[in-house]
């Protein structure tokens, strides 16, 4: 069955959408990721022009986080003041990105801008995250090997501004927060991603907040940076296609169940592992498609009115 | 549908009148409406002619101006590093005649009426480049028929008894919207004899042009709703979750 999509101006559908958001939702649900990184990629290579995927994007990944949120709240587990920190970071950060965003859109280079995002976010993450699991899963198999300090003492502790985080149970400086939110709100704008794979590594190994309460925390301040962004996109750009979000939201929504039932069955270092493995795999797909000779190598922008 | 069009067709060579004028024509539809479930349509372009004469047709969309981008390897990467700018191309383009073009009239005369789409006229947006006119000009018509708004040549229209002619069209899910012309020519012996202008009209129904059009006039309360429909739906799929 066709819908026509009325911002992306293009036929698609229903089901092979569904089926979309039902895999990005089933892979969300299985790490704990609002899956922003790998739908923009998919709505891209489906055919959705670039702006409209990020911008829509952006939308898809507010609901799914309400989702998730939610569910991490009702175990304690979001650290409201630290949300609140890394918010104030977003608000500056996605509002400086959809300007960005903005200003390359009309000098026609805001493909390059996202793919080259893509590339190197994905890439240094998705590295780093299979790095460290595999060390991790070395480690569990040789239990004499020394083990980490469970306080690190790093550059981050000499900042001024210093508050305490009750919950996350940290007595550091409001800058270093408020500066990941500020880059992981560039690069939501920019590439239409929640930015929690960035900021769950961050949070961890830069401020050193407990695991337990870094995924509920960054899922809450990632529902107002996309909302912020959602708005922007579409008050500047008028980019966020509706009816592709609603589609791909109700497909997301089901995966994302599976995929929370499939999720407690792993070990944590599996789940790292692999959801590294597939940040690497997308980075280096969208690395291919910039260095790989175009069929074509001229385009046409969207046609302007007269 | 298609039965409908052939009544259509046949109760119109039917009429006496269409043996009087050298030229008498009609589309199936003066309209077509993009509703949810709009994948592309078809048109049927059909009439009658006085005496001998070759039929050429031109379907032409709204006038927009274009960007032709150009990627080069910069640093091992593929970047867009040069664009020509044009004015005034049409954003659909169908021609369709009753022998090859080049045939039925002289260059000039077709280069005039932009009968055939070597003869969509390219005119640069001020400042431009004039280098690789043609490479560009080639790359805007390949890239437009890959769209499937452009043909890359030539449709027929086939005539019957040398006095019925028909040709159909067919428009993309991703059509323009806009007001179109469908334009019948007859030309005899290279000559102009007579041609017809119809308009046709390409515009979102329903729920598709209220979303498209308050996406942009009401931008900002487009966005917050967008914004409501994701917190809603989270907030629903997240109580759903808990209880199953």
């Amino acid at each position: 069955m066709q819908v026509y999509l009325p911002i992306a101006e293009m036929s698609a559908n229903v089901f092979a959408l569904l089926a979309l958001g039902g895999a990005v939702g089933f892979l969300s649900g299985l790490f704990g990721v609002g899956g922003g990184f790998l739908m923009t990629p998919l709505l891209i290579f489906f055919g959705v022009p670039s702006a409209v995927a990020v911008a829509t994007g952006a939308n898809q990944v507010v609901a799914s986080s309400v989702s998730g949120a939610l569910a991490h709240w009702r175990h304690g587990n979001v650290d409201f003041k630290m949300g609140l920190m890394l918010l104030l970071g977003g608000a500056i950060g996605s509002t400086v990105g959809v300007s960005i965003f903005t200003m390359l859109r009309r000098l026609g280079q805001v493909d390059l801008l996202i793919q080259a995002s893509y590339v190197v976010f994905l890439g240094a993450i998705g590295a780093m995250m299979v790095i460290e699991s595999a060390r991790a899963w070395l480690r569990s198999r040789n239990p004499s090997a020394p083990r980490r300090k469970l306080h690190i003492h790093t550059w981050v502790h000499g900042l001024p501004l210093k508050m305490r985080f009750r919950r996350s149970k940290l007595y550091i400086s409001a800058i270093a927060p408020v500066s990941i939110g500020i880059f992981a709100g560039v690069m939501s704008a920019i590439m239409g991603v929640g930015g929690g794979f960035v900021m769950v590594p961050a949070m961890i190994y830069i401020l050193g907040m407990p695991t337990s309460v870094v995924i509920g925390t960054s899922l809450f301040q990632i529902i107002f940076v996309m909302a912020n962004v959602t708005f922007l996109q579409a008050y500047s750009n008028q980019t966020v296609d509706i009816v592709l979000a609603t589609i791909l939201l109700v497909g997301a929504v089901i995966g994302a169940q599976f995929g929370t039932v499939v999720g407690t069955r792993l070990k944590a270092e599996q789940l790292r592992a692999a959801l590294g493995l597939i940040v690497l795999l997308v980075g280096l797909r969208v690395a291919w498609e910039l260095v790989a000779t175009p069929p074509d190598v001229f385009s046409i922008a969207p046609l302007g009115l007269q | 549908m298609k039965a409908r069009i052939l009544a259509v067709f046949l109760a119109f060579c039917a009429t006496p009148a269409a043996a009087q004028a050298p030229l008498v024509a009609d589309i199936s539809s003066r309209e077509i409406a993009i509703t949810t479930g709009f994948a592309g349509a078809e048109l049927l372009l059909f009439g009658a002619v006085e005496g001998r004469g070759d039929i050429a047709v031109v379907v032409r969309g709204p006038r927009r101006s274009a960007t032709v981008r150009q990627k080069s390897r910069v640093g091992g990467v593929w970047v867009n590093t040069h664009s020509r700018e044009y004015l005034n191309l049409p954003a659909y383009y169908r021609a369709a005649a009753s022998r090859p073009i080049e045939r039925i009239a002289p260059r000039a005369v077709l280069d005039r009426y932009e009968i055939g789409e070597d003869h969509v006229q390219f005119a640069l947006a001020p400042g431009q480049s004039s280098d690789d006119f043609d490479t560009y000009r080639e790359a805007f018509l390949r890239n437009m028929a890959y769209l499937g708004l452009y043909a890359g040549g030539e449709g027929q229209v086939s005539v019957v008894d040398r006095r019925l002619f028909r040709t159909t069209v067919s428009f993309p899910a991703n059509v323009p919207t806009g007001l179109y012309g469908v334009e019948m020519y007859l030309f005899r012996d290279g000559r102009l004899i007579t041609r017809r202008t119809t308009p046709l009209v390409v515009r979102k129904v329903g729920l598709e042009s209220q979303i498209y059009d308050y996406a942009h006039e009401q931008a900002a309360t487009y966005g917050l709703i967008a914004i409501v429909v994701a917190l809603v739906a989270g907030w629903t799929a997240g109580a759903v979750f808990r209880r199953a």
